[in-house]
């Protein structure tokens, strides 16, 4: 076992509340924002979805993403069966970021999205 | 809650909640289904806010007991905070207590955020030297390092001091999303334990839609995890 295996946050992670659009048949996947030192790195849980299907949306701090299932997925709420075909989050990110340098990858149904901060500080000077 | 349940082998309480990866909840609630075995009780913990699950028109309480042969469970649907966290782990112990347990284990989910892409591994931790065999015979590395909070904490506390030895099994799982993947790895872990076959085809067959089934509960124990660990922080007054 590393220690490095382990996380070492600055924060606790922003869990999203989910929301669920039935009319549109629309799933609010899991996610969870956490912030580093120099990024923010925002992970959406994403099962029964290929990457081809992914679609991702930046509009200044706001990060959307949409995708279709590989099939619809049913699901009984109060005695109604509602079958999803799509899931769509968007997560509004604390900070300034550096949107040119944003990247990402999709393992085991996980969207992993890497965004730098920006840095536009001045320095103090120590006397 | 007495069972009558007298059994010529060692009777082994298995253990599982809402935590990391829900992955005690999956590996649990597999082998109840697995096993076929029956409810056989419900456990109460003082102060709980009522909560009741309808299934196929029966009422279930959140903490239910199941048994087959000189195997127990006991299976929480709800996660705990810290205050009931307490409350649970004595009740485990008094069950333990009075229905001859010789011995417990207890499913849960270590939170890994680099996950490797093989399969996740799976440590164990002992409250007593008695159990050092089972991990050793059963080829599981110890947990050496880290800070354990919430219910896995507050069982472990209660057990140390207590005869009943209490073996913790941590699956490397995802920390916020569930992770049924490492739960095939504590079903496994179990099954060696407890010298059964278990086959995890169908978990294996089921796992993207367990994963999104289980993303309210998933959400809920997060909210309840994190509230433990913001508690349990013990910054000294003068960092304050």
């Amino acid at each position: 076992m590393k220690n490095n295996d382990f996380e070492f946050k600055i924060t606790l992670p922003i869990i999203t509340p989910l929301l669920d659009d039935i009319e549109q048949r629309i799933l609010s996947p899991l996610s969870c924002l956490r912030e580093y030192d120099n990024y923010w790195m925002v992970e959406f849980d994403l099962p029964m979805v290929g990457k081809k299907n992914i679609r991702v949306t930046f509009n200044q701090n706001t990060i959307t993403v949409e995708a279709k299932l590989r099939e619809k997925y049913s699901e009984e709420r109060l005695g109604k069966i509602t079958k999803f075909e799509y899931f769509k989050k968007s997560v509004l990110l604390p900070g300034k970021i550096d949107s040119k340098k944003i990247t990402s990858k999709f393992e085991k149904g996980r969207l992993e999205i890497k965004i730098p901060k920006k840095t536009d500080g001045t320095s103090i000077k120590i006397n | 809650m007495k069972i009558s349940k007298p059994d010529t082998q060692e009777n082994t309480l298995l253990v599982g909640f809402p935590s990391n990866g829900l992955v005690g909840t999956f590996s649990i609630s597999y082998l109840i289904h697995h096993l076929k075995m029956k409810q056989v009780g419900e456990i109460e913990v003082a102060d709980l806010p009522a909560t009741l699950f309808v299934e196929r028109g029966e009422i279930l309480g959140p903490i239910r007991v199941y048994s087959k042969k000189n195997i127990f469970i006991v299976i929480s649907e709800v996660p705990f905070n810290q205050y009931f966290a307490e409350g649970f782990a004595y009740a485990v112990h008094e069950f333990c207590q009075k229905n001859g347990i010789k011995k417990i284990v207890i499913v849960s989910g270590m939170g890994a955020v680099n996950q490797s892409k093989e399969a996740p591994k799976i440590y164990g931790l002992v409250t007593d030297q008695i159990l050092e065999s089972v991990l050793y015979n059963n080829g599981i590395p110890k947990f050496l390092e880290g800070s354990i909070f919430g219910v896995d904490a507050a069982i472990i506390s209660v057990f140390r001091k207590s005869k009943i030895p209490a073996l913790v099994l941590y699956a490397e799982c995802h920390p916020f999303f569930p992770d049924p993947e490492a739960s095939i790895i504590a079903i496994e872990t179990l099954a060696k334990i407890l010298d059964i076959q278990i086959e995890t085809q169908d978990i294996q067959n089921r796992m993207e839609k367990l994963r999104i089934q289980y993303r309210n509960l998933m959400e809920e124990t997060i909210r309840t995890l994190q509230h433990n660990q913001e508690q349990g922080k013990r910054t000294p007054q003068i960092y304050r």
